[in-house]
């Protein structure tokens, strides 16, 4: 049975024919634990390499050269590229679904531009003085409707930063990490991977990036 | 709301609309479908989800000709509605507005603008803080304000929730479902909640209700452990051992966006005319952000209505 109602089928068939320029890479690691997930998802990309032939999907088990290439960590997880596979730090661990999808669509609509994000001319020019990496954690969970903006941001700021990994987490199914930061409120946004370093809800850019500096200090 | 769900797709941004909407709840669509089928251009601007805070009401039963209805389809519904007339909806926070003779500019948070003649604040209120001691120390610990996004993360544990209004009584229904225990505590002697959602309440073996208390403190060491409550009239301190506190204890207008633009109550609440028109021409407000005696969708939806009616005559 298809994931993907058929209406948003030919809505999002139409979105890629429009917006997409390029070709986006979908790098999708599994593995046998999370299996129920693993499988959901890897279905779920089926189906979306169906709607536009610029979406190129590749699928690799957690454990395996690619997987240590690019460091992952849970499965599922997903990363997205260009074709040249050059890791720009955006990256789901667990399925995202529920409001969360609405964050992939977009995410794969700015890949398909040259992975351009649209930020301010003060946030580029911010991101510009980064000396050294940031890791942007921010756990999710399908049933929020805050939690895309701040998913997007964390997303958009790696792009425009090579310093910068935003993993969009969703809390309930990487159960152990998001205990192990005491995730109780979503969007939770933990810096560095830094238990003691976060903040919760959405926020507009310019606030998200200064909480976000302030916290990697 | 699907296990994939596409609502939140931006639409890309013109320079120009004839109307501006601030806030994609039910009565700035209401405004959108108005102002599209009378032919204008329309741009929708949310910061979270389309449909608003409807969605994150568990169940409705006052919106006519739906007995019962859950609250995010509902306002998937009005959404669809607007987006089926062609209202176009971005996702971003507006963060600016400025008026210039006939036109108003609406700023987002990446710095980009969009212009228009008439301009309909919808932002609708946010969640009231209790304002106790522990509260903002243990936000994103176990105190939260929104039980669709968190509940789950509240799996099998134990809960209190604060408040006995609507959404109080509302949102422990549907944590009932996911949790162990849900202790309401009410700070008046009584429940104020429409009957039928005191009945619901009254009969889930899940949930205690506990009135006639105040909360003096969240109380934790990383996390919340418990809460202090005190008895109105004996003033007795009781703890109640819990792993999350749900707070409902009413809302706030958000209008930090037109403070310093439009006329507004001492409670933030911004004035309109019997056309939902502020002090500044072609500046309307609707829904539960403006002066009103009754907050409900259905109000909510009449605002919008009356605001397009007015300002499609007067401006456009």
């Amino acid at each position: 049975m298809s994931l993907l109602a058929e209406k948003d089928k030919k809505y999002l068939e139409d979105l890629f024919e429009k917006e997409l320029e390029n070709n986006v890479k979908l790098i999708f690691f599994y593995d046998d634990d999370n299996a129920e997930y693993c499988d959901l998802e890897s279905q779920l990309l089926d189906e979306l390499r169906e709607l536009s032939e610029k979406i190129v999907v590749e699928k690799y088990p957690k454990n395996s050269e690619k997987g240590s290439e690019y460091n992952i960590e849970f499965a599922p997880a997903l990363l997205l590229t260009l074709e040249d596979s050059k890791d720009r730090g955006v990256r789901f661990y667990g399925v995202p679904s529920g409001h969360e999808f609405a964050t992939l669509i977009q995410d794969i609509v700015t890949f398909g531009k040259d992975a351009r994000p649209q930020l301010s001319e003060e946030t580029v020019a911010k991101l510009m003085e980064l000396d050294k990496p940031i890791r942007i954690s921010v756990f999710v969970t399908p049933t929020c409707p805050y939690c895309p903006k701040a998913a997007l941001t964390a997303h958009s700021l790696a792009l425009a930063s090579d310093k910068i990994i935003a993993e969009v987490i969703e809390a309930n199914e990487i159960s152990d990490l998001s205990e192990q930061f005491g995730v109780s409120s979503v969007p939770h946004i933990a810096v560095n991977r830094n238990p003691d370093k976060f903040f919760v809800g959405a926020f507009p850019e310019p606030q998200f990036l200064q909480q976000l500096l302030e916290l990697s200090e | 709301m699907g296990l994939f769900d596409i609502g939140s797709m931006s639409a890309e941004v013109k320079e120009y609309y004839d109307i501006v909407i601030i806030g994609a709840g039910p009565a700035g669509l209401t405004a959108a479908i108005y102002a599209r089928r009378a032919g204008l251009t329309v741009l929708v601007i949310e910061k979270a989800i389309e449909g608003g805070a409807v969605t994150q009401t568990h169940i409705v039963e006052n919106w006519p000709g739906e007995i019962s209805i859950e609250g995010q389809i509902l306002g998937q519904k009005f959404a669809d509605h607007a987006k089926h007339f062609g209202a176009e909806i971005h996702y971003a926070f507006a963060q600016k507005v400025t008026a210039e003779r006939e036109y108003k500019i609406v700023e987002f948070d990446n710095g980009s603008t969009v212009k228009c003649k008439v301009l309909i604040i919808a932002t609708g209120t946010e969640p009231r803080k209790l304002g106790v001691p522990g509260e903002s120390e243990f936000r994103g610990k176990g105190v939260t304000y929104c039980a669709a996004c968190d509940g789950y993360l509240f799996k099998d544990k134990d809960v209190v929730v604060i408040g006995g209004g609507d959404s109080a009584c509302d949102e422990s229904h549907f944590l009932a479902k996911i949790v162990n225990s849900v202790t309401m505590i009410q700070n008046l002697p009584y429940l104020t909640a429409a009957k039928v959602l005191q009945e619901r309440i009254l009969n889930d073996p899940k949930i205690k209700v506990v009135t006639n208390h105040v909360v003096k403190e969240i109380r934790g060491n990383k996390k919340v452990e418990e809460i202090v409550i005190t008895h109105n009239e004996t003033n007795e301190e009781t703890v109640i051992k819990t792993d999350g506190v749900f707070i409902y204890v009413g809302l706030l207008p958000k209008t930090e966006i037109v403070k310093d633009v439009v006329t507004m109550n001492d409670y933030g609440y911004i004035i309109t005319d019997e056309n939902m028109e502020t002090n500044v021409p072609g500046i309307y407000a609707v829904g539960d952000i403006r002066i009103k005696s009754l907050r409900q969708i259905v109000t909510a939806t009449a605002d919008g209505a009356i605001a397009v009616e007015h300002a499609a005559k007067k401006y456009l």
